[in-house]
Formats: C-alpha cells, sequence, structure tokens
C-alpha cells in the first residue's frame, strides 16, 4: 500500500500471532470449561447412582427404626458420602440422620425444625417441590426434574435430594451431601503454546518462499490459521470424548458395587429383594429417566456412551467454526493494515467522535444492549418455565421465525363446519399495522403541515392562542383522551351517534365490524399525533429565507408553485426524519390499540406490536415475544433503509 | 432570556443530583430488620392497611421487626414484582390478587411456599375456598387476606324485594326496563367473561378441567351464554356495549335498577343513591343452582429471595388475623379472607359486608394457573362475536377453545 | 394583500374559521376531560340524553279536560302502583292502550283515552335541541372536589416537581447531548457518520414493550441506578435522543455553512461557531427537541412505576394511575390530575413558542 508502512511480512506476522492466540487461549479455555464439566457430570451420575440404589434400598424398609438402621448401614459403605437425611411429608418429620449437626437434641426422629439456625424450611420446602413434580410428570406426562442438584456453601462438594416413593405414592424425600474427589483434566500448557508457535514460524518460514506480496501473504496466514485452529478442535473432541466414556465405565461400576452393597444391606436387615433390584436404571437424568447407556448386566453400551456425546460434538465443530472466523479476522485486521487505518480515522476525526460519543454511549448502554438481549432471546424457546435455564440449553435455532412466518391459516374452520377469517394470522395483523400506519401517518403529517402553514402566515391575528389550542391533545395525559374518544363512539351513549341522530342519521355499532373500529382508532390517534407534526413542521418552516419567496413571486410564480418548488424542498431535511420516526412510533403504538379497540372485532384490529405483548405477557413464551419483536423491527429495518435511499435524508448539505 | 435560561438549568441540575445523591445514602443504616411491604391499595383501603401496620410496628417493636409499606399503582405491580423479585430486588412481602400466582410460582424465586410456617389452626381461620385460591398443586403459597366476590347491587328506589331466581329477575327486570329511554332493569358488564362467569359457572362450566386442561367448550358454558342471550335479545333487559363506566354511570342516575358488581362498584355509587344488597339470583334454567361468581381473592406473599422471611410471616399471619381484619372490613371496607372477622359484632352488623360474605360461599375461586392468561383474550374475543350475534355461542367457544389450547400447546411443548 | 415584508397572504377570515373548527376539533375531548373534572363525580362522561317529561298532577289537569287536582292524584298513584312510572314521574316504560283502562280505578276508566294520548306525548323522541345538550360538555353540577381530591389523599405536589425535575433533566441532557451529535453528523464527514446517524434511527424500532426486563436489569443491577432520578433521566433522555438527533440534523443542514466558514476565516474554534453561530440560529429546532424531551419524561408511566422503590420519588403519571388501577376507577380525580399535569407543558410550550418561530429569517443572517 503506501510507501513508509511496515512491511507487509511483519503485519502479518502480528496477525497470525495475535489470531492464534486469541483463537487458541479461547479454545483453551473452552476446552478446559468442557472437561470439568465432564468431571461434573461424571460425578454427579455417580451421585445419582447412589442416591437411587439409596431410595431403592429406603423405600423397601419399614418406616422407624428399621430404615434407620438401612440408612446407617448405607452411610457406612459408602466413605465418600458426608450425610445422608430422609424425611417423610406426614408431620414433616426428619425419619433419619447420619449428618453430625442431627445428634444429641437434634437427633433423629424428630420434627423439622424452625429453629433460626437450623432453618430446615428449605428442605421441606424441596420435599413439596418435588413430590409436585412426580405427580405432575405422572398426570401430564411431562419429563420435568424430579432430582434437585445443588452445591455445597463451602464448595467442598454437592448435594443431591430425590423423592421417597411407597406403593407409587411419594412419601418423603430423600438426601445426600456428598464430597468431590476427583479433580477434573486440565488442558496442558505445552500443547497451547505450541499450537500458538505453530502457525507464526510456519508463517515466518513461507513467507521467505513469497516475499512481501500482501495477498499471498493473506492466503497463507489464513490457511495456517484454520489449519492449527482445526487441528486443536478436533484433538479436543477426542481428548473429550475419551473423558466421556471413562465417565460412563465409572458410573457402571458404581451402579455395580451399589446394588452388591444394597443388596448385602437388605440381607442384613432380612428383607427380601422383591422385586429384584435393577442397578442398570439408576443411572438415569435428573427427570429420573434412564440413561440406557449400561445394560441390564452393567457393561457399558459404547454405541449409546457416544451417542449421548453427539451434542457436545456439534458443539465443538460450532465454537471450532467460530474461533476459525475469529482467529482470521484478527489476522487479516492487522494484516491487510486495517488496524492502523483504523487508528488513524480515529485520528483524524476525533472532533466529530467527541461530538458523538456521549450519546452513543447511552444509547449503547440503554438501548442496543436490552436490544442484543432481545435479539438472542428470539433464538430460545424461553418461557415462563424455562425462565431458570441457561439460554444454550433452550436454543431453538431459527424454529420461532418459522413459525411466526409461516403461519398462512388465514381462515379457520369452526366447529359447526363454517369458515370465518382468522384475524390473528400474522399476514393479516401485519397488513392491518401497514394500513393503520399509512393512514395515520398521512393524517397526521397532513393536518399538522396544513395547520403549520397556515399558522406561518405572517399578520394573522391570534396565532399564539391557536397555537396553544391546537398543541393541547398532545399535552393531556393520552390515557384520558384515549378513553375519551372511545366513549365518544358508543353506540348508545356515545356524542357521535348523538351527533349522527341530530342529523337525522341512525345510529352506528362503531366496535362491530373491523372497517369501523379502525376508524374509531384512526380518528382517536389522529388527533393526538397532529400536533407533534404541527409543532415539528412550524419548526421546520423557519428555515426557509423569505427572500426565496420574493424571488419566486419575481419570476411569477403561483402560490401552488412556491409550495411545491421552495416549501416542501425546504422542509424536507427536518420532516423527513419526523415522518420515518413517526411511521416507526405508529407502527409499534400499542397504547391506542390497546385501550380504544383492544383488538376487537376477533382480532381484527390487532397490530403486530399488541400481539407481541400478548405472546409476551398472555401467554408468557418470551423466546417467541423476542422473535416477534426481532420481524417488527427488520420490517422497520427494510422500510428505514428504503425511505433513506429514497429521500437521502442521512446524505446531508 | 438567555441569562434567565441558564439559571433554570443550573437550578434544575441542583435540585437533580445532591437530592439524588443524599437519597442513595438513605437506605445505608437500616433498622433491626425491616420487613418491605408492596400492595396496590389506595385511598381509605391504603389507610386502613397503614393502620393495622402502625399497629404491627408497635406490637411487634419488641421483636425488633419493622414493616415500611410501599403503594405501587395496580397497573404496574405485576410488571414491577417480576422485573425485581426474581432479581432479589423486591419487598419481603407483597399483596396482590391470585390470578398471576401460578405464573410467579412457575417463574420461579417470586413467590415462597409457606406450608412449612402454617399449622392446622392457623389454616383454618380462612373461609376455605380463599385459601385454595393461595394453593398451586397442593402447596400453599400465600395467606388471603381480603377477597372480591360479584353480587346483586340494587336501587332500593326501584327494587323492593330483589329477586330471588332467574325467573324472578327477569319478570322484575322487564317491568323496569324502557330501552329507548335508556333505562334497564339490570346492567352489568355481560361481555366481560370474568362477570359472565357468574351465569357459567352457576350451570357448572369452567375454564379448566381437573387435569388442567382448558375446557371451555364444554356444553354448560355454551348452556350459560344461551340464556345471556336470551336476556339480551328476547327479554331485552340489558343495555348494549356495558362497559364498567356506563354501568356505573347508569346506575347512578337511576337508569340501571340492578347490577351485578363486585365490593369497587360500592365506592363509585353517588351519594344519595339508596342502594341494598342481595345473593345473586338462583337458576331457574340450571335446576335452581346458584349463580356462582368467580372470587378474586388478594393474597399476603412472602417474596421467595427475602432475607427476613420468618419475621415476614409473622406480619402476614398478623395482617391476616382477626383483629387486622375488623379494621380493614370497617375501615378499609374491605371483605377479609379470615371467617372469625364477621363474628365482630359490628362486622356482623353491618349489611353490606354480611352480603359478600353470604355470596362467597357460593364463589369460585378464580383459577390461579399460569395458563389463565391465555383464556381471557380468545374469552373476550368469543363473548364479543356472541353479543354481536357475529358467532353463534358453539362455534364461538368451539374457536376460543381450539386458540387456547394452541397457546398452551405452545407453552409446554417440552 | 402585502405585509410590511412584502408577503402576499391569504385572507385572514377564512384561515381564521378553519383554525376556529380546528380548534374545536382539538379541545373536544379535552373539554370532556374538564367536564368530568368539575363535575365532582367519578365516572367517565356518557351523552345522556335528559328523562322523559315527568307525568305530574299539574300537567295531567292542563291536559286533560275535566279532570280535577284529586282525580289526577289518584290517576298518579295508581301508575305509581303499577311501576309504570317512577318516584320522579318518570315513565319507565311504554305505555299501550289497552292496559291504560284497567289500570285506573274504575271511576277514572274515562280518562284512558285522553291519558294515554298524554302518556304518549310524555315518551316522545328526544328534540334536537336535548342531543345537542348531551353532546355538550358542561358539567350539570360544578364543583372542586376532584381537584382538591387529588392533593388530599396524597402527596401529588411533591411528585409534580419530582416529574418536573427529571423532565427538566431529560430535556437538558438530551437536547445537549442530541445538539452535539446533530451537529457533528451535520457538518463533518467521518467514517461512520451514515452507520452512526441510521443507529439513532434503528434504535426506535425495537419495540419498546417488551424491553422492561433488560433495562432493570441494566439499570437496577449493573448501573445501581434504581430508586435514582439520575437512573429515570438517563432512560428518558436516550428515549428522546434519536429524534432529537435526527430532527437538530435536519435543521442544522438548512443553515448555510458560509457563516460558519466566514467565522473560521476569523480565527473562531470549531466550539465557539458550534455555540455561538450555530446554535442560536437553530432556535426552532432546539424549541421543538427540548419540548419533545420535555414530554417524553413528562408522561412517562411504567419506567417510572418500575423503576423508583419510594414512594417520596413517584413522578406525578405514577401517581395519576393510582386512581384508575384494577377493579374501582376514579375517572373524576383522574381528569383533574391529567389536567394539573397538561398545565406545565402549556406553560412550557408557551415560553417555547417565541422561540418556535424565530429563524433564519430574524434579518441578522442574510447572506
Amino acid at each position: 500500500m503506501e510507501s513508509g508502512s511496515p512491511s507487509h511480512r511483519l503485519r502479518f506476522g502480528i496477525g497470525i500471532g495475535a489470531g492464534a492466540a486469541v483463537a487458541i487461549l479461547l479454545g483453551h479455555f473452552l476446552l478446559g470449561g468442557a472437561l470439568s464439566n465432564l468431571a461434573e457430570q461424571r460425578e454427579t451420575r455417580q451421585g445419582i447412582v447412589t442416591l437411587r440404589a439409596l431410595s431403592d434400598l429406603v423405600s423397601r424398609t419399614a418406616d422407624g427404626d428399621g430404615l434407620r438402621k438401612a440408612v446407617t448401614e448405607f452411610q457406612k459403605a459408602y466413605p465418600e458420602l458426608k450425610s445422608i437425611r430422609v424425611v417423610l411429608l406426614e408431620g414433616a418429620s426428619l425419619e433419619a440422620s447420619t449428618d453430625p449437626a442431627d445428634t444429641g437434641e437434634w437427633a433423629a426422629p424428630r420434627q423439622l425444625s424452625r429453629d433460626e439456625k437450623k432453618n430446615e424450611k428449605p428442605v421441606f420446602d424441596l420435599m413439596q417441590k418435588i413430590r409436585g413434580t412426580v405427580e405432575a410428570n405422572r398426570e401430564e406426562k411431562t419429563a420435568k426434574e424430579e432430582l434437585e442438584i445443588g452445591r455445597l456453601a463451602d464448595g467442598s462438594g454437592f448435594s443431591l435430594a430425590g423423592p421417597l416413593e411407597k406403593n407409587g405414592e411419594v412419601t418423603g424425600l430423600v438426601e445426600i451431601k456428598r464430597s468431590s474427589a476427583a479433580a477434573a483434566t486440565r488442558p496442558g500448557w505445552i500443547t497451547t503454546l505450541l499450537y500458538i508457535a505453530v502457525p507464526i514460524l510456519l508463517l515466518v518460514g513461507l513467507s521467505f518462499g513469497v516475499g512481501n506480496k500482501q495477498i499471498p501473504l493473506a492466503i497463507c496466514a489464513a490457511v495456517l490459521l484454520i489449519g492449527t485452529i482445526w487441528g486443536y478442535g478436533v484433538q479436543s473432541r477426542s481428548k473429550i470424548n475419551r473423558e466421556g466414556l471413562a465417565a460412563s465405565d465409572a458410573v457402571a461400576s458404581t451402579a455395580k458395587t451399589g446394588g452388591e452393597r444394597v443388596q448385602s444391606i437388605l440381607q442384613g436387615l432380612g428383607i427380601q429383594a422383591e422385586p429384584a433390584l435393577n442397578p442398570a436404571s439408576w443411572d438415569s437424568d435428573l427427570a429420573r429417566r434412564p440413561r440406557a447407556v449400561l445394560t441390564p448386566d452393567l457393561k457399558v453400551d459404547p454405541a449409546k456412551a457416544m451417542s449421548a456425546f453427539a451434542g457436545v460434538g456439534t458443539a465443538v465443530t460450532r465454537a471450532t467454526i467460530l474461533l476459525i472466523i475469529l482467529g482470521v479476522a484478527i489476522a487479516l485486521f492487522f494484516g491487510m493494515g486495517w488496524a492502523e487505518l483504523f487508528a488513524r480515522t480515529l485520528r483524524v476525526h476525533r472532533t466529530a467522535y467527541y461530538y458523538v460519543t456521549p450519546a452513543m454511549v447511552g444509547m449503547i448502554i440503554l438501548v442496543f444492549f436490552p436490544f442484543a438481549y432481545g435479539i438472542t432471546l428470539s433464538f430460545t424457546d424461553y418461557n415462563i418455565y424455562t425462565t431458570g435455564k441457561p439460554l444454550t440449553e433452550i436454543f431453538n435455532g431459527f424454529q420461532n421465525y418459522v413459525e411466526i412466518l409461516t403461519d398462512f391459516q388465514i381462515a379457520k374452520r369452526s366447529a359447526d363446519g363454517s369458515w370465518a377469517f382468522n384475524y390473528y394470522n400474522f399476514y393479516w395483523t401485519f397488513f392491518f399495522t401497514i394500513v393503520w400506519t399509512i393512514s395515520n401517518v398521512t393524517i397526521g403529517v397532513t393536518l399538522g403541515l396544513i395547520l403549520a402553514l397556515v399558522l406561518n402566515t405572517k399578520t394573522l391575528a391570534l396565532k399564539p392562542i391557536y397555537r396553544v389550542l391546537l398543541v393541547l391533545p398532545w399535552a393531556v395525559p393520552n390515557y384520558i383522551t384515549a378513553l375519551v374518544w372511545r366513549g365518544m363512539f358508543h353506540q348508545q351513549y356515545g356524542v357521535v351517534n348523538q351527533a349522527i341522530q341530530m342529523f337525522g342519521g341512525s345510529p352506528v355499532s362503531w366496535s362491530d365490524t373491523p372497517f369501523t373500529s379502525f376508524l374509531t382508532a384512526l380518528a382517536t390517534n389522529g388527533w393526538l399525533s397532529f400536533p407533534f407534526m404541527m409543532v415539528v413542521s412550524l419548526g421546520a418552516l423557519q428555515s426557509i429565507p423569505a427572500d426565496l419567496y420574493e424571488a419566486a413571486r419575481v419570476d411569477g410564480a403561483t402560490r401552488w408553485q412556491q409550495f411545491t418548488s421552495i416549501t416542501l424542498p425546504s422542509l424536507k431535511p427536518a420532516l423527513v426524519p419526523a415522518i420515518i420516526l413517526s411511521v416507526v412510533w405508529t407502527f409499534n403504538m400499542f397504547n391506542i390499540i390497546y385501550l380504544v379497540t383492544a383488538g376487537q372485532p376477533a382480532g381484527s384490529t390487532e397490530i403486530l406490536i399488541t400481539q407481541a405483548y400478548k405472546f409476551a405477557f398472555e401467554k408468557y413464551r418470551y423466546g417467541y415475544a423476542a422473535a416477534y419483536s426481532t420481524v417488527i423491527f427488520g420490517i422497520l429495518l427494510v422500510y428505514g433503509v428504503f425511505q433513506n435511499r429514497i429521500t437521502k435524508a442521512s446524505e446531508g448539505i | 432570556m438567555k441569562r434567565s435560561l441558564t439559571s433554570i438549568l443550573g437550578l434544575a441540575a441542583a435540585l437533580v443530583f445532591p437530592a439524588s445523591a443524599a437519597l442513595a445514602q438513605a437506605p445505608a443504616a437500616p433498622a433491626a430488620k425491616e420487613v418491605i411491604v408492596w400492595h396496590a391499595y389506595r385511598a381509605e383501603e391504603k389507610t386502613a392497611f397503614e393502620k393495622v401496620v402502625a399497629e404491627y410496628n408497635k406490637a411487634a417493636a419488641g421483636k425488633g421487626i419493622k414493616v415500611t409499606t410501599l403503594a405501587v399503582p395496580y397497573d404496574a405491580f405485576a410488571d414491577k414484582i417480576s422485573a425485581a423479585v426474581p432479581r432479589g430486588k423486591g419487598p419481603d412481602i407483597f399483596i396482590y390478587a391470585q390470578d398471576r400466582l401460578g405464573g410467579w410460582i412457575a417463574a420461579g424465586n417470586t413467590v415462597e411456599p409457606i406450608d412449612f410456617y402454617l399449622d392446622k389452626a392457623t389454616k383454618d381461620r380462612y373461609i376455605p375456598t380463599t385459601l385454595e385460591a393461595m394453593t398451586y398443586r397442593k402447596q400453599i403459597f400465600g395467606l388471603p387476606l381480603n377477597y372480591k366476590v360479584i353480587t346483586l347491587i340494587y336501587n332500593k328506589k326501584l327494587v323492593t324485594a330483589p329477586p330471588k331466581t332467574s325467573k324472578e329477575l327477569v319478570k322484575l327486570a322487564k317491568s323496569l326496563t324502557n330501552k329507548s329511554a335508556g333505562r334497564f332493569g339490570l346492567a352489568y358488564a355481560y361481555s366481560d367473561f370474568y362477570y359472565h362467569a357468574c351465569l357459567m359457572n352457576g350451570f357448572g362450566g369452567g375454564v379448566f378441567d381437573a387435569e388442567f386442561k382448558p375446557t371451555l367448550n364444554r356444553k354448560e358454558n355454551v348452556k350459560s351464554l344461551d340464556l345471556l342471550l336470551k336476556w339480551i335479545d328476547k327479554e331485552e333487559i340489558l343495555p348494549a356495549e356495558p362497559s364498567s363506566a356506563l354501568i356505573t354511570s347508569l346506575f347512578n342516575e337511576g337508569k340501571a335498577a340492578m347490577v351485578f358488581s363486585g365490593p369497587w362498584f360500592l365506592g363509585e355509587i353517588a351519594k344519595g343513591v339508596d342502594y341494598g344488597l342481595a345473593m345473586l339470583p338462583t337458576l331457574n334454567e340450571a335446576d335452581d343452582k346458584p349463580m356462582r361468581p368467580w372470587m378474586t381473592v388478594e393474597g399476603v406473599y412472602v417474596a421467595a429471595p427475602s432475607k427476613n422471611k420468618e419475621a415476614a410471616f409473622d406480619f402476614v399471619k398478623y395482617v391476616t388475623d382477626k383483629p387486622a381484619g375488623v379494621i380493614m372490613a370497617l375501615e378499609g371496607r374491605q371483605t377479609p379472607a379470615n371467617k372469625f372477622v364477621y363474628e365482630d359484632s359490628k362486622v356482623g352488623a353491618d349489611s353490606i359486608l354480611k352480603a359478600f360474605r353470604q355470596q362467597v360461599d357460593v364463589a369460585i375461586p378464580m383459577p390461579n394457573l399460569p395458563e389463565m392468561t391465555m383464556v381471557w383474550s380468545p374469552a373476550t374475543t368469543a363473548m364479543n362475536s356472541i353479543v354481536k350475534k357475529s358467532a353463534k355461542p358453539k362455534a364461538a367457544m368451539a374457536q376460543a377453545q381450539q386458540s387456547v389450547e394452541k397457546d398452551i400447546a405452545g407453552l409446554r411443548k417440552k | 394583500m402585502k405585509d410590511k415584508a412584502g408577503h402576499d397572504e391569504l385572507p385572514h377570515l377564512p384561515l381564521h374559521i378553519f383554525l376556529i373548527i380546528f380548534v374545536l376539533i382539538a379541545t373536544y375531548p379535552i373539554l370532556w376531560v374538564v367536564t368530568i373534572a368539575l363535575s365532582g363525580k367519578q365516572s367517565l362522561a356518557l351523552a345522556t340524553l335528559p328523562d322523559r317529561i315527568a307525568v305530574t298532577e299539574e300537567r295531567l289537569v292542563q291536559n286533560i279536560p275535566g279532570l280535577n287536582d284529586e282525580e289526577a292524584t289518584a290517576i298518579v298513584e295508581a301508575l305509581e302502583n303499577a311501576k309504570w312510572i317512577d318516584e320522579r314521574g318518570i315513565l319507565t316504560l311504554k305505555p299501550e292502550r289497552d292496559k291504560v283502562a284497567p289500570l285506573l280505578p274504575a271511576e277514572l276508566s274515562k280518562y284512558a283515552e285522553p291519558l294515554h294520548k298524554d302518556l304518549m306525548v310524555c315518551l316522545a323522541e328526544p328534540s334536537t335541541l336535548d342531543r345537542l345538550r348531551a353532546i355538550t360538555p358542561w358539567p350539570e353540577t360544578f364543583s372542586l372536589e376532584n381537584f382538591r381530591a387529588v392533593f388530599r389523599d396524597q402527596p401529588f405536589g411533591r411528585w409534580i416537581i419530582n416529574s418536573a425535575v427529571i423532565a427538566t433533566a431529560t430535556t437538558i441532557l438530551g437536547v445537549f447531548l442530541a445538539c452535539t451529535a446533530g451537529y457533528a453528523f451535520s457538518r463533518f464527514s467521518f467514517p461512520g457518520r451514515r452507520a452512526g446517524l441510521m443507529s439513532f434511527l434503528v434504535s426506535q424500532m425495537f419495540p419498546g414493550t417488551l424491553m422492561l426486563v433488560p433495562l432493570y436489569i441494566i439499570v437496577v443491577q449493573w448501573l445501581q441506578l434504581g430508586s435514582s432520578r439520575i437512573g429515570l433521566t438517563l432512560i428518558y433522555a436516550t428515549t428522546s435522543i434519536p429524534f432529537c438527533v435526527w430532527m437538530l440534523k435536519g435543521y442544522f443542514d438548512t443553515i448555510p455553512k458560509e457563516l460558519e466558514e466566514a467565522a473560521l476565516i476569523d480565527g473562531a474554534s470549531p466550539g465557539v461557531i458550534f455555540w455561538r453561530i450555530v446554535l442560536p440560529l437553530a432556535k426552532p429546532a432546539v424549541a421543538v427537541t427540548a419540548l419533545f424531551s420535555f414530554m417524553t419524561g413528562w408522561n412517562e408511566f411504567i419506567q417510572a412505576a418500575t423503576f423508583m422503590d419510594k414512594e417520596e420519588l413517584y413522578t406525578a403519571p405514577v401517581g395519576l394511575r393510582f386512581f384508575v388501577g384494577g377493579f374501582s376507577q376514579q375517572w373524576g380525580y383522574f381528569s383533574a390530575g391529567a389536567i394539573i399535569v397538561s398545565i406545565p407543558i402549556v406553560i412550557l410550550f408557551l415560553f417555547l413558542q417565541k422561540y418556535l418561530v424565530s429563524g433564519l429569517t430574524a434579518g441578522s443572517v442574510k447572506g
């Protein structure tokens, strides 16, 4: 490029270094996260097997001493358990406990305590919650989590709680606290550093062959980075798979020893294991659905164990691709000299940036952040039942968008076989929103502009009074004026129908048909919006120098010619943004529709925003509502760009 | 002019910044155990509630508990709770009707279950159905404070003996109706599903079955709508487009002899109108079963992230006890859910409170499932199209049922 | 017609007529609000027709030949007993010819025919005048009770001051930031200018109703600005900035560049040029944006109610909504309050309107 700038070699050297470092280091931490996640999962699975072995044991004993004895024996057999507690729903009693805190006056059996230091309410609530979930799952054929996992406050392990069932009824809660033993294998730093160093060295080597040429260097850097990062990804994946299979092996052995121990405890208590124990089923998820990784004879089924990792595999692939894009982008940013260009631009135009930045920062924090959050939600199945879950778990891609945009059900067949137009259909709502927007803005702008022109007459008397009176609809809170308007359209007691009858007409049922209902909302919103347009136009009219008109008059232009050739073009810079914005605002004018027509009749006067609101607050589908909002946003964005291109409003002078 | 403008700006800036700085420091030194309560009460309800709080603060000073209250406008209440409470920024206690309860429970970390604190004696204090309204999947999440039910309110000048049966109602209403003069024997917001529920439940209809499945299209619901249509079209005893503002005006002007409405309506009755309350009539069309209005119950809930749950519950128990209930009944004109309140001599002698107490015995708690919010919009659409004759009851309710089923399926996909 | 500056103008009379018609339309619903506020009652206004002509003894004596006072009393009593007329003598149902006679005591049945005729008169259709009265927003009785009640039950005065402080701060912040940004977008050409300008527009496109929770997280949890006037001011300012930026940018575009170039040659700094030359010329646009920003902060309800956790920090719109939430709705109080909160806006507009109509044409700037 320009002479005097550092050589392409140096730039690409820095670029590939930065790209590889960022991408591989990120990969390193991701892998570390995944491995410790796996270790945690493995312990959880082992914990679940232990808990279910325990519940299986306890549910076969009679309440009271037999139960306590079984629990004591179980604790002896499992040194890694810090404590076991069994709580019964009936009487909220702590039936058995091996917790060192539950000795002396606190020894089981006793009622759960409200004592401030003990505070056993959470245990009770947990028991209730689990009972509720088990019953709900049974009744509604859902698979919500019946086991509850929690971290111990001191970080030394975790607790697991599950239902205690007898004869198919939940009678209580079994809870274990288990210490964490195994630390996760960490990814090696040497490997990571090697992965960063190799592409840099290779590029240095290659650059002697290629020379100080930009494009070939760029290609080399890109290829090297892709290769390296992909390699790192492949290695990570195999490592994860290895760990995963090892986890299944560990779980199998836990289940096996668990089965033997429970069997021997039962024998010690003189209880027949009837029906026979099935340790393979103990390896389940939190909804107590068997994972089916273990065969009945407690061998690991490798195919099933591997298929459990299919999701992890695609996640790794996805992460690898993202890292490649990131790495290559960084390399090119430096290598192509964009970094320098960027810094120079900032320097040269710093005055402009100083002026713009404060407003921009506010917008980014308070407007665009919530925005980004909304758009992220739109790709998930976030709803009232999934609020606690991480977004990755409820990610559902474009499903919401597909559901919205493929809503082609224009007509509905009702029970008696007749067809009715389905006004809740997305495309009708969209169409209506457009009609609503265009008609409103047209009315608002036309009235506002005409009034402004009239009020701009130089020698007209009483102008200040007219101006104030005309701005009143904007000044009074629209919550009440909108409702007054609605009242004015009441069929029997409304002012409008009284006036119609005064002139001999017959009263109209305004809310009966989509069209008349639309008219009521239109009248209200037109009335509410013209003052704003009037004020904007008045302000804009002041920018027209009087000499322009004088010159035009000298040339013999008629009043209309003056209007079209002087007034309108001069108004454009200030008026076009106001029009664009009022289109946007009217498109999303929630209040008026909500207060005046409430979407009636039959949803025909819903607009997109009122529908989005319903999905969020009536149907509790936040993700879907976010997608709906994003669709609205997309529509308006297309409009904005289109309008901007036509009017060149942002082109400036 | 310029100078005055800048001085205004300076003044305003001076007002904003130091003032807010001072306020930000205020909560730094809290009392021993501060329990914050959010409620949506206003006017005399607020005064009575604050009186109860003051008495509690006096009584509980020894325990080191101090209750402070914040009134939040009803229209913002639910949103504010949903935004603040799960993030640990909300109150320790809040008071709201049960219709949002299920939603908050499903969303989690909002409402604290309180079974653990409850003994039998406490549970037995309440009118059973009001406690039922606080129960979600067999767990109790709040204690009922006040309930609201619709009953029959009549103008004593126009109606001497309130009707006991639907036949009597129609007969009386017909004699008091003069449509062209804008006078009606009966007026209520019948196209509002909440009001229509009196008829619907009277016929044994309902919105959800025992397994929480929507049942808008059940035949009892359709029958109740047929009766409503008969009242509108054949008997012509009801006004058109009955908004609640219209009902109030009609009643105040003596143009509606009877209305079906709740305690909120009493505050809107103009001075000088002599009114009486009576049970909603029984339905001859439904084997003489009573009309059964929906009951909304204001529950007092402990917020799940509260740090002072025991102290909070202490107040919850106090405010739903008899002495507090008597104050709220007599001074706040509310209808407490604590049944012992009605044994108080002054409360017992109050004909209005007595009327609501009677009516509540046949009332049904409005469902507190999260899915309930999905019912309103389709039900309103159905009601409107039925009343406007653009659809037959059966078809309209089938349509609504379809729509609710679809929404529930969309929510419970997994 | 030519004024001093040499404009030729439309004749004024039609303009006045046009304006008066529009003023009537613009103020009519507001007059209803005033009527509700002054009625001392709580119901939303209705255009109710007057009652029928009352059936009184005097009337009957006058209209039915041969009827004496006692007989008239007996007839009225009979009508009342039959619930044909209410306590005020107003007919409550349509009299049917064949049912009038049996109603009357036997000795009076001879009056059945003329009585029926007169009852029909009492039931006549409302006249045009009646209807005119019905649609005239004028309270039957005047009372300032609603206005008193607004201040009596709650610290409404304090809430208005809060609103004023927040709206003023919003205006200052919003207009200031929008002026600088708008000027940069108008005068400088820099990379990202178009994107920046578009981003302000785009910010208005995402529906705001659903953004309450994320905004709550940012303002209350991250910025720790819950229950703070600063927090609310920032939110309102960012709400109003996009329009202000575009409005000002558009207006700056119309101000001739030559003025600034001349000042630049005279050695003025960009800051001086902006504050001393450009901004005074843009008064009309600044007035519009100031009004807009003020309104944004003044009338907002849901965010104020959500972010403020202390009663003494509420704003006027929050206070107003106490009257109409839930089941019970006090429209009288609400109307009175709505009128009170509209007054500052009107005053602000009165103050701003001289700037609104002062522009490039003001003289000094020709050239």
